[in-house]
């Protein structure tokens, strides 16, 4: 009679008797079953009545069983009931079925009324007679207004939009000097001195300690008839760089064999062409970028002309004009040169050797623009924080010179002493010697045919070292014989080699060196 | 004696970073004035021997000694005068030392700190002694010969004589001793007390602490010697 799970009400008592005590002499006692009417109740406790709604037919057989069931024991008493215990344990059945006995009573009397009519009669609430099936023709006219005021929305708000780009593009051909001016201060340092404005290119505020002032000067372009049609790249604004930074410049470092005649000296003077300037950039921003570029190239340079003849070193280093020559290894120059482009005309002087691009080594000068800008920041912020209050700035091992008594050779060693320069020159070397061991290594490679040279270069590389595994295998043998592997790094000024069992030897910068060692390591592998 | 630095436990060996040598066994010593010429005389003819043996002049140096009187109470016996000196091998420390005492090497902010301290420990600016002079180095040896002034007057003139490979004075004395002979004939020191004294003897490393003794020993001793008959504390 419960709607969930059906629960079989069963009086046949199971054949397992439960072992109560077993004596000293090995009979058994057994537990005596419930009997009949304690079996009832205990499972009659276990019907939930309050679940009883949705099988109400269940319920109208199964309540005369019960019925029966509980006249026929109405006197027992039962102790495992679980709640209620002062009440007898057939109180929850009882009120249960008398709660879904009324609920049956209360539908009996709804479907009589529904079905009789005699006493009182369903009634519909009455509804609008025109809520009912809508002509066709109807919805299509709706449709259409309410798409037609919608459409005209889009429309205003389209025309708004197509008048508010037109103003911009008259207003662009107008070009408001203030305007401009707003933009110019949004990218470039401006300041008012009396009537003029004044503006700042230089690197100062990042960290440089160069001494060129780097100003700039701002002038209306008046110079315009407004009868006739505006150019395309009018602009109402014009700066005037200082006329030393004028053009454009870079730096050319090349490493070449031969040493040049004295009389070439100095005519380095080569040109690229401008960089083409990007769409919608303003005349006056790429004449500042330019200018600005040529200011960090005169830094770098002079910093570097500045170190060249303060530097002790045991090759002297030549400057000349706008270049500085240095040997980083005998029988190799290295030149690092200015070349600064201003002006229309070409300049024909141009040194004998064709522009050689692929002499210019582009990773060297952008080093220099990098070091040179990593100058500027630490000259900028070079507090480390967290800071104690009462120590000096600098490197942070400093503040411990004090207690440790270090002496000078110690404070030296912890202050960074290296300059640009130096800097540039183990950069070169280190260039110079990696791709000459690569060449001596690819030559080796094909002209040896019988033992297989293999190089694999690691991808990750310092600015200063550099490394290459060499494998010497014999083509079909490679199970049965040990290959040579050889981890050469590259560093500076020589190249240590790492042999597979441990061994390592120091070759110097020299190119037979490296050859012989090759060679020797081909002529060990087994035939 | 104690030493204490602040900011670091400072272990007994001494530390290098990068290689770089420390600071090597010290020897300072007294010259005395040569019969009938000054001190400046007597200082050339030093400068002239070592230039004869192949010494090369390193710039110069300068040693200084500052002398605290500790103000407060004084329960009957003397106070302990407290030197603060500063030595151009080490610019950036300055160390302070009481006689026979505790010391402290410390950052040069420690001057500052005296400055403030002005109500515990009284300057005697009138104490105030400096050596200064020319400094030569001869391979592993670096010898600096200085004139001790005292408010401006010349008192005396000391060498000292640093031996940088090693820093136990028991394994260099002999050799340190040879090479002073060589250039400073008869006047040759003994074996520094300083090094003596100390608990495990000759064999304990030194380190700047123990040239500062030698060079407070020095400073108190012509201080004493040309001032017969003065207050002298």
């Amino acid at each position: 009679m419960s709607g969930g799970p059906a629960v079989r009400v069963s009086i046949e008592s199971s054949c397992e008797k439960q072992v109560q005590e077993v004596a000293l002499d090995g009979t058994e006692t057994y537990v005596p079953p419930l009997s009949m009417s304690q079996n009832l109740a205990k499972l009659a406790q276990r019907i939930d009545f309050s679940q009883g709604s949705d099988s109400e037919e269940d319920g109208t057989e199964g309540e005369p069983r019960d019925r029966e069931w509980s006249k026929q024991e109405p006197e027992e008493e039962e102790g495992t009931v679980k709640f209620q215990p002062s009440l007898w344990p057939w109180d929850s059945v009882r009120n249960n079925l008398r709660s879904a006995l009324t609920e049956m009573c209360v539908l009996h009397d709804v479907l009589s009324v529904v079905k009789e009519k005699k006493y009182m009669a369903l009634d519909p609430v009455s509804q609008d007679p025109t809520a009912g099936k809508t002509p066709q023709v109807f919805q299509l006219i709706s449709k259409k207004k309410s798409l037609g005021t919608a459409a005209q929305l889009l429309l205003k708000g389209a025309e708004k939009l197509n008048k508010s780009v037109a103003e911009n593009q008259e207003n662009r051909r107008q070009r408001d000097f203030n305007s401009e001016l707003l933009r110019l201060r949004s990218q470039w340092k401006l300041r008012k001195v009396g009537d003029k404005i004044l503006g700042d290119l230089s690197y100062r505020s990042a960290g440089s300690l160069f001494p060129h002032h780097g100003t700039f000067e701002v002038i209306k372009n008046t110079d315009i008839d407004l009868d006739k049609k505006v150019p395309e790249d009018y602009c109402p604004l014009d700066v005037q760089i200082p006329s030393d930074l004028e053009g454009s410049a870079y730096i050319k470092v090349s490493i070449q064999k031969q040493a040049p005649d004295i009389g070439d000296l100095g005519t380095v003077n080569l040109f690229r062409r401008p960089p083409k300037t990007k769409a919608g950039t303003q005349l006056w921003h790429v004449k500042l970028e330019a200018a600005q570029n040529v200011l960090l190239c005169k830094e770098i340079f002079a910093q570097l002309s500045r170190e060249a003849v303060q530097i002790k070193s045991q090759i002297p280093h030549i400057v000349v004009k706008n270049q500085i020559i240095s040997q980083p290894f005998p029988g190799l120059q290295l030149s690092i040169s200015l070349c600064h482009f201003t002006g229309e005309k070409k300049n024909h002087r141009a040194s004998p050797e064709k522009p050689k691009s692929d002499d210019h080594l582009y990773v060297l000068e952008h080093n220099l623009h990098q070091m040179m800008r990593e100058f500027h920041k630490q000259q900028l912020s070079s507090v480390v924080m967290p800071h104690p209050a009462s120590a000096p700035f600098g490197h942070k091992r400093m503040r411990l010179a004090g207690p440790m008594a270090y002496d000078k050779a110690e404070i030296s060693s912890l202050q960074q002493s290296e300059g640009l320069l130096e800097k540039i020159i183990k950069q070169a070397k280190h260039i110079f010697l990696r791709s000459r061991t690569a060449r001596t290594i690819d030559s080796l490679a094909i002209r040896i045919e019988d033992p297989q040279i293999q190089a694999h270069w690691s991808n990750i590389n310092d600015v200063y070292e550099s490394s290459v595994k060499v494998l010497i295998t014999s083509q079909g043998y490679e199970q049965i014989c040990k290959s040579i592997q050889l981890q050469l790094n590259i560093g500076v000024e020589q190249i240590r080699v790492v042999h597979r069992d441990g061994r390592v030897v120091t070759l110097s910068h020299q190119e037979q060196e490296l050859l012989d060692f090759l060679l020797s390591q081909v002529s060990q592998f087994p035939d | 004696m104690d030493n204490f630095s602040p900011g670091s436990i400072q272990p007994k060996a001494k530390k290098t970073f990068g290689g770089k040598t420390s600071m090597g066994v010290t020897c300072v010593c007294q010259v005395p004035v040569a019969e009938g010429k000054s001190v400046q005389q007597t200082v050339d003819t030093l400068h002239k021997k070592l230039e004869q043996l192949g010494a090369v002049k390193q710039g110069s140096f300068w040693v200084d000694c500052e002398t605290y009187h500790p103000t407060g109470n004084v329960s009957g016996q003397p106070s302990k005068l407290l030197y603060v000196m500063h030595n151009s091998e080490t610019p950036l420390s300055c160390i302070a030392l009481f006689e026979g005492g505790p010391c402290l090497i410390a950052d040069t902010n420690f001057d500052v700190l005296m400055v403030k301290l002005k109500s515990h420990f009284q300057n005697a600016k009138a104490h105030k002694v400096e050596c200064r002079g020319s400094r030569y180095r001869y391979c592993d040896f670096l010898i600096k010969v200085g004139t001790v002034t005292m408010s401006s007057s010349a008192r005396g003139i000391s060498v000292e004589v640093e031996y940088c490979p090693c820093v136990v004075p028991g394994d260099c004395w002999n050799l340190t001793k040879e090479f002073m002979q060589s250039f400073l004939g008869p006047s040759v020191p003994e074996l520094p007390s300083v090094f003596a004294a100390k608990p495990e003897g000759l064999f304990a490393p030194s380190d700047c602490v123990d040239t500062m003794t030698q060079y407070l020993e020095l400073f108190n001793k012509l201080r004493k010697m040309q001032i017969p008959g003065s207050n002298v504390r």
